[in-house]
C-alpha cells in the first residue's frame, strides 16, 4: 500500500520535472516556474545563501522541504527526488538476479557525504560556492540540458527527416513535426553544446556505481541527502517492529540504504529515505510506521578529525580556486548572459544547472556551459558563444529561469540596454577589409534601432587591381550591445571577420545593492 | 465579399468604362480593355487596398487557376512586431490568402526561411495567427525539403539549395515589404526570394547584385505584391524604431517584378535607373525597368 503511494508519488514528480523541463522554452508560459525543483533543494538554497551572504527569496520552497523534512524524516529522497527515482529505475535493471546477502558497500562509506556536506559549506563560507558539482538537482538538470535532450532531440529529428522521407501523409507528419517543436521536445536548432561527454560520463558512474549497491549515490556520496539525513535525525515518525518479526533479514537485504541494523528492529533514522520498502517485503508483516520519536540507531558516522580533515580539504580546495590563473585573454572574451550579476557574485550563485542553457536554446542558442572560457572557477557557468548562436533581441527568457538569481530577471527594455560585451573587427578576415568586396551581413543582422555598426563608403583597389566603390564597416561602441548575431552571421569561414569581447559589459550589482556596475 | 469582388474588378478593368459596369455577367475574355500592368491602390485599410491593387491588374484569377497550389512568400524573417515594419503586413497576407482560396486555389502555403529564430518571427509578425485564421498552411522550414536548382543564365551561380515548395507549388506569389538596405538600398522582391533559399545565404552578400539577380531567374514568381502600406526608411531591413518607420497606405501589384520594384524606389526617392540589380535584371529580360513603358493604373480609395 504505502510502497504503492510512494511509487505514484516518485513518477508524478518525475513526470513534473520533466514536464517542467520542456516548459524552458519560448514562449515561456510558465504555469509554474520552470526551475521549480532547483528552488526547492535545501542544499543549493542553503549553499547559495552562505556563499553569496544574501537571502535569496525565490529558495523560499527549500525551506519549506527542510521544515517537512523533521517530521517526515528524508521523505524528499525517497518520495520525490527525480535523480533518486532515476536511480531506482535503473538499480531495478542493474540488478534483476537475486541480491546479495550483504551488501557490499561498507557502512563506513556512508560518512562520505557527510565530509563532503562540511567540506562544500566550509568553502561556501569563504565564498567559493561548489556544491553546483554535486547537488542532485542541478545534476540532473545539467544532465537533461547538455545530454539527454540534445539526444533527444536529435533521435526524434531524425525519425521525422526519415517519415518526411517517405513522401507519404506528408500533411500529417508535419503537424506532429510542428507540434514536436512547439512542444518544445526539438527546438528548431538541433541542440548541440559543449561538454556534454564529460557531464554524461558522469551522469553514467552515478547510474553504474547501482553495480556495487543500490541507491549508491544517495547513500554514499548525495550531499543533499547528507543535509536532509542530519534534519531527519529528529524526525516524528519511527518504524516499528513486532513481535512477529522471524529475524529473516529480508529487510536488511532489501533496504535500499543498507539503513537496517543486524537487530532487525533498529534502523537507522539518518539514513532511511521512508521508502517503505522494508514494510512491503516482511512477510509476517511485522513492520509498520507508527508517530513518535525513533529510539532507533541515528548515529551520524562522523569523527571529530575526520570532520576537520574535511573541512581543511574544502579550505585547501577553496585555496586552489582562488589562486588559479587570472586568465585575462579567457575571461576578457567570455561573455555572461544579460543580467548576470558581477562576477564573483555570480560564481556564488550559480549553480550550473543550465536552465539557461536550455531555454536560450530555443531561441537565440547562445548559451553554453564553459569548460576554462571563464576559468577554472567558472566551469560550466553559462557563457554566450557568439560563433554558436547569439543573443535574441527580443528574448529576456534565461533571467526568468534562474534559480537562484545569478542571472538576475530584466524587463525587454533593461535587457536591450544591459551590454554583454562590444564587437570588434578582425581586419584580416572581415571581407571588405581584406579583400576590398561589399558585404555588411553583419550591419544588416544589427538589431539595434540606430544600427551599432556603420560604414564608410570609400574607393578602394580590390585584388585584380582594378578600382572600386566599398563599403567598410566599423562599430560604434557606444552603441553595441554584445548580442553577437554580427559574428554569428558573419559568412567568413572559421574564426570569424567580426567577434565579440567582454570589454564595457555590464554587470549588476546584487539586489539591494545599489546600481549598475560596468567593468 | 465575392459578389463584390467580381462587380469591383470589372469596374477596375474597364478604367472610366461605366456601361461596362452595368454588364457583371460579362465573361473576362470579352473585355476589351487590357489590364494595366502594374497598379497602386492608396488609403485604405491594408486588406481592401492589396485587394484593390491585384484586381486592377485582372484579379487573383489571372494567376490563380481553380485546383492549383499557392506558395505565397511575404517577408517575416525577423523577430519584430507588425508596427516596426520588419515583417510584411500580417491582415494584407491574410487578404491575399483569401483572393487565393476565392479563386479556387486548391492550397495557399506561407513561409520564409527567417534570419532570427523562426517560432519568434512566425509568431510576432503576426502572420502566422493571420494567415492560418484565413485559411493558409502556415509551414515552418524543414531542412531535409531544400533541393539543389540548376540556375540556367546565371552568372556567378550555376546552382543554390532551393526550398521544395518553390519548386513543386504551381504558383509563387511574392510578397515583400519595402525597407531600406544597406546592401541594395532598398529591399523589395528580389531579395524577398532569399526567404526561399538554403545553404549559406551569408555568403550571396558579395557580388550581391548579380547573385541576387541569378537567384531570380530561377524562382519565378506570376505575381509580385509589394506591402508599402508602412514602410521603412532607415536603419534596415531590421528597423526597430518608430521613428524610422512612415506611414505609407499602398499596396503594389504587377506580373512585372522589375516594374514593381522599379516603381517602389520612388518611394525611397531611388531613381531605379541607378540600382544596379535593377539593371541587370532588365538586360536578362525579367521585366520592364523603364517606367514610362509600363501602364500604371492607380486607385485612391481616401478620396
Amino acid at each position: 500500500m504505502m510502497i504503492t503511494l510512494r511509487r505514484i508519488s516518485q513518477l508524478l514528480f518525475l513526470s513534473l520535472f520533466v514536464l517542467l523541463f520542456f516548459q524552458a522554452r519560448f514562449p515561456y508560459e510558465a504555469w509554474l516556474p520552470a526551475d521549480l525543483f532547483l528552488r526547492a533543494s535545501p542544499l543549493v538554497a542553503l549553499t547559495v545563501m552562505i556563499a553569496s551572504r544574501a537571502f535569496i527569496a525565490s529558495t523560499i520552497l527549500a525551506l519549506i522541504v527542510l521544515a517537512l523534512t523533521i517530521p517526515l524524516g528524508r521523505f524528499f529522497c525517497g518520495w520525490v527526488c527525480p535523480l533518486g527515482t532515476i536511480i531506482d529505475g535503473s538499480d531495478h535493471l542493474i540488478r534483476r538476479k537475486r541480491r546479495p546477502a550483504r551488501q557490499r558497500d561498507p557502512l563506513t562509506w556512508r560518512s562520505w557525504k557527510f565530509f563532503l556536506l562540511a567540506a562544500l559549506l566550509v568553502a561556501a563560507l569563504f565564498s567559493t560556492q561548489f556544491i553546483w558539482f554535486f547537488d542532485p538537482i542541478a545534476l540532473l538538470t545539467r544532465t537533461f540540458t547538455t545530454v539527454l535532450h540534445p539526444a533527444f532531440s536529435f533521435l526524434l529529428g531524425g525519425l521525422f527527416n526519415a517519415a518526411f522521407g517517405l513522401h507519404l501523409f506528408e500533411d500529417q507528419v508535419y503537424s506532429l513535426y510542428d507540434a514536436a517543436q512547439a512542444g518544445g521536445l526539438m527546438p528548431v536548432q538541433q541542440p548541440r553544446l559543449y561538454e556534454n561527454m564529460a557531464i554524461a560520463l558522469i551522469f553514467a558512474a552515478i547510474l553504474g556505481l547501482g553495480m556495487v549497491s543500490r541507491r549508491f549515490w544517495c547513500r554514499n556520496l548525495c550531499p543533499l541527502g547528507a543535509l536532509l539525513g542530519i534534519f531527519s535525525k529528529y524526525r516524528l515518525t519511527r518504524r516499528h517492529v513486532s513481535a512477529a518479526c522471524t529475524k529473516c533479514s529480508i529487510c536488511q537485504r532489501e533496504c535500499k540504504m543498507n539503513a537496517i541494523e543486524d537487530d532487525y528492529s533498529i534502523n537507522n533514522t539518518v539514513e532511511c529515505i521512508e521508502c517503505a520498502e522494508c514494510v512491503s517485503v516482511c512477510k509476517p508483516r511485522a513492520v509498520s510506521y507508527t508517530i513518535g520519536r525513533s529510539r532507533g540507531e541515528n548515529r551520524i558516522d562522523l569523527s571529530r578529525r575526520r570532520l576537520l580533515q574535511a573541512s581543511a580539504a574544502g579550505a585547501a580546495g577553496l585555496m586552489l580556486f582562488k589562486t588559479a590563473a587570472a586568465g585575462r585573454i579567457r575571461k576578457g572574451q567570455a561573455l555572461r548572459p544579460p543580467g548576470a550579476l558581477t562576477e564573483p557574485q555570480f560564481l556564488d550563485r550559480c549553480i550550473r544547472c543550465q536552465e539557461c542553457v536550455k531555454i536560450c536554446a530555443t531561441t537565440g542558442a547562445c548559451l553554453q556551459p564553459a569548460l576554462t572560457e571563464a576559468g577554472i572557477e567558472g566551469l560550466w557557468s553559462p557563457v554566450s558563444v557568439p560563433r554558436e548562436g547569439y543573443c535574441e533581441y527580443s528574448c529576456n527568457l534565461c533571467g526568468q529561469v534562474c534559480p537562484t538569481g545569478a542571472i538576475q530577471p530584466l524587463t525587454l527594455a533593461q535587457k536591450q540596454k544591459s551590454r554583454m560585451g562590444t564587437a570588434y573587427f578582425d581586419k584580416t578576415r572581415c571581407i571588405p577589409w581584406y579583400r576590398q568586396e561589399d558585404c555588411l551581413v553583419c550591419e544588416e543582422h544589427c538589431p539595434l534601432p540606430d544600427k551599432a555598426i556603420k560604414f564608410d563608403i570609400r574607393e578602394a583597389r580590390g585584388p585584380d587591381g582594378s578600382m572600386r566603390t566599398v563599403k567598410f564597416p566599423y562599430v560604434v561602441e557606444d552603441l553595441c550591445i554584445g548580442c553577437g548575431i554580427c559574428e554569428n552571421k558573419c559568412p567568413v569561414v572559421g574564426a570569424p571577420g567580426i567577434f565579440l569581447t567582454a570589454a564595457r559589459e555590464i554587470r549588476l550589482a546584487e539586489p539591494g545593492k545599489s546600481g549598475l556596475k560596468g567593468t | 465579399m465575392a459578389d463584390y469582388t467580381r462587380r469591383d474588378f470589372i469596374r477596375i478593368g474597364a478604367g472610366a468604362g461605366a456601361a461596362l459596369a452595368a454588364l457583371p455577367m460579362l465573361p473576362e475574355g470579352l473585355l476589351a480593355v487590357p489590364n494595366p500592368d502594374l497598379a497602386v491602390a492608396r488609403n485604405g485599410a491594408p486588406g481592401l487596398l492589396v485587394r484593390k491593387a491585384v484586381e486592377a491588374i485582372g484579379g487573383m484569377g489571372r494567376f490563380v487557376k481553380k485546383g492549383q497550389t499557392v506558395l505565397l512568400k511575404p517577408n517575416m524573417g525577423w523577430d519584430r512586431l507588425p508596427e516596426q515594419a520588419a515583417n510584411t503586413n500580417p491582415e494584407a497576407v491574410a487578404e491575399v490568402v483569401r483572393m487565393c482560396l476565392e479563386a479556387g486555389a486548391s492550397r495557399v502555403r506561407v513561409l520564409d526561411r527567417t534570419c532570427n529564430e523562426p517560432r519568434r518571427c512566425y509568431m510576432r509578425s503576426g502572420i502566422e495567427k493571420a494567415a492560418k485564421a484565413a485559411g493558409a498552411e502556415v509551414r515552418h522550414i524543414v531542412d531535409s525539403r531544400f533541393q539543389d536548382l540548376a540556375i540556367s543564365g546565371g552568372e556567378l551561380l550555376t546552382s543554390w539549395p532551393v526550398y521544395r515548395d518553390a519548386l513543386e507549388s504551381d504558383v509563387i506569389i511574392n510578397m515583400p515589404i519595402a525597407k531600406h538596405h544597406n546592401i541594395s538600398g532598398v529591399t523589395l522582391s528580389f531579395k524577398n526570394l532569399m526567404g526561399l533559399l538554403g545553404g549559406d545565404r551569408g555568403a550571396l552578400h558579395n557580388h550581391f547584385m548579380t547573385k541576387i539577380v541569378d537567384i531570380n531567374m530561377a524562382i519565378r514568381p506570376s505575381l509580385t505584391i509589394i506591402d508599402a502600406w508602412r514602410i521603412m526608411l532607415r536603419n534596415g531591413p531590421t528597423g526597430g524604431s518608430l521613428a524610422d518607420v512612415a506611414e505609407k497606405q499602398l499596396f503594389i501589384a504587377s506580373a512585372d517584378r522589375v516594374a514593381a520594384d522599379a516603381w517602389a524606389m520612388g518611394l525611397f526617392n531611388i531613381d531605379p535607373n541607378t540600382v544596379e540589380y535593377l539593371r541587370i535584371a532588365a538586360k536578362r529580360g525579367l521585366g520592364q525597368l523603364d517606367l514610362k513603358r509600363v501602364k500604371i493604373q492607380e486607385i485612391n480609395l481616401g478620396v
